[in-house]
């Protein structure tokens, strides 16, 4: 039992760690394709309002959620190993 | 004498980096089995070679029984495998079914006059002087020696998956190189030199003129 609570905490850590990162990582990519296109339009709304507004869009979008797969895609693999190793 | 350390540095980097894929990635050999058994075994300095009891056994006490796979393979060598779990601990083959494969070994147990080979899956090493056995992971029958023991695809997946990260690294590094360090480095040598030329300057206003 000892040995699965530490493969899972230690697993969950290193995880979110990359979850984390991957996250600041993509909002902060999204935010310089928000004030790159606020240069490049009309201009007609204040430049941090358009890239606030942008930035909400963002945070309640797919693609968002997608990053979740960070942690979805070890567990499936480690399922399949386990399935493969012990029980085919 | 930098060169023929950084030699010595990356042979032997790479040097472990190939041992280590060789023991931990997932070998098949084509055996026939011919016995298995069970035997206590103390650790000692070969402890690192073996892997972990029995999940949600005691993984405190010091000594254990291991149970083993002899067998003989296609090329008349003689081949002993251990068989032991791996659990959720290093390598990650999640190995929990140890009592189980042993009886599909035993099943497939055969004589040298009647013979039933088998494609056992392991990793690890088998060496004489450290007593240790590469581990089994799993057995399957086949109809002979000429089966084929199919294409080793993970190997292949993960080798290229490693290789494919060290060369994003090394990319990087050296684009970062010649944009940061090299230009750094000069800047720093050239900033010596000038350096040099004041200090002497100034050295020389203390000689007497003549």
């Amino acid at each position: 039992m000892i040995p699965f609570v530490y493969f899972t905490v230690i697993g969950f850590g290193v995880l979110s760690v990359v979850y984390i990162s991957l996250s600041l990582y993509s909002r902060a990519v999204r935010r310089e394709k928000l004030e790159a296109k606020w240069e490049a339009g009309p201009k007609l709304i204040n430049r941090d309002a358009f890239v606030k507004r942008g930035l909400e869009k963002y945070d309640s979008s797919i693609r968002r959620k997608l990053i979740l797969g960070v942690y979805i895609g070890p567990v499936v693999v480690i399922a399949l190993i386990i399935y493969l190793t012990n029980f085919s | 004498m930098t060169t023929v350390i950084k030699w010595v540095f990356w042979v032997t980097f790479w040097v472990l980096v190939a041992a280590f894929f060789h023991y931990t990635l997932p070998q098949r050999d084509m055996v026939r089995v011919v016995d298995t058994f069970e035997q206590r075994v103390d650790f000692g300095e070969n402890s690192i070679f073996w892997a972990s009891p029995d999940v949600g056994s005691d993984a405190t006490a010091i000594n254990r029984d291991v149970l083993f796979i002899q067998a003989v393979r296609d090329n008349d060598r003689v081949m002993v495998y251990r068989n032991e779990d791996t659990g959720w601990s290093w390598p990650p083959y999640f190995k929990f079914d140890t009592k189980n494969l042993q009886t599909e070994a035993a099943d497939l147990k055969s004589t040298k006059a009647d013979p039933q080979w088998a494609v056992i899956t392991h990793y690890g090493w088998r060496n004489e002087f450290l007593s240790i056995f590469p581990n089994a992971i799993s057995i399957r029958p086949v109809v002979g020696p000429d089966a084929g023991k199919g294409i080793p695809w993970l190997n292949i997946v993960v080798l290229l998956v490693f290789f494919a990260i060290i060369y994003a690294i090394w990319v990087r590094w050296r684009r970062f190189k010649a944009a940061r360090i090299t230009p750094t480095l000069d800047a720093m040598e050239d900033g010596i030199a000038e350096q040099r030329e004041g200090f002497s300057r100034w050295l020389g206003t203390w000689r007497s003129k003549k």
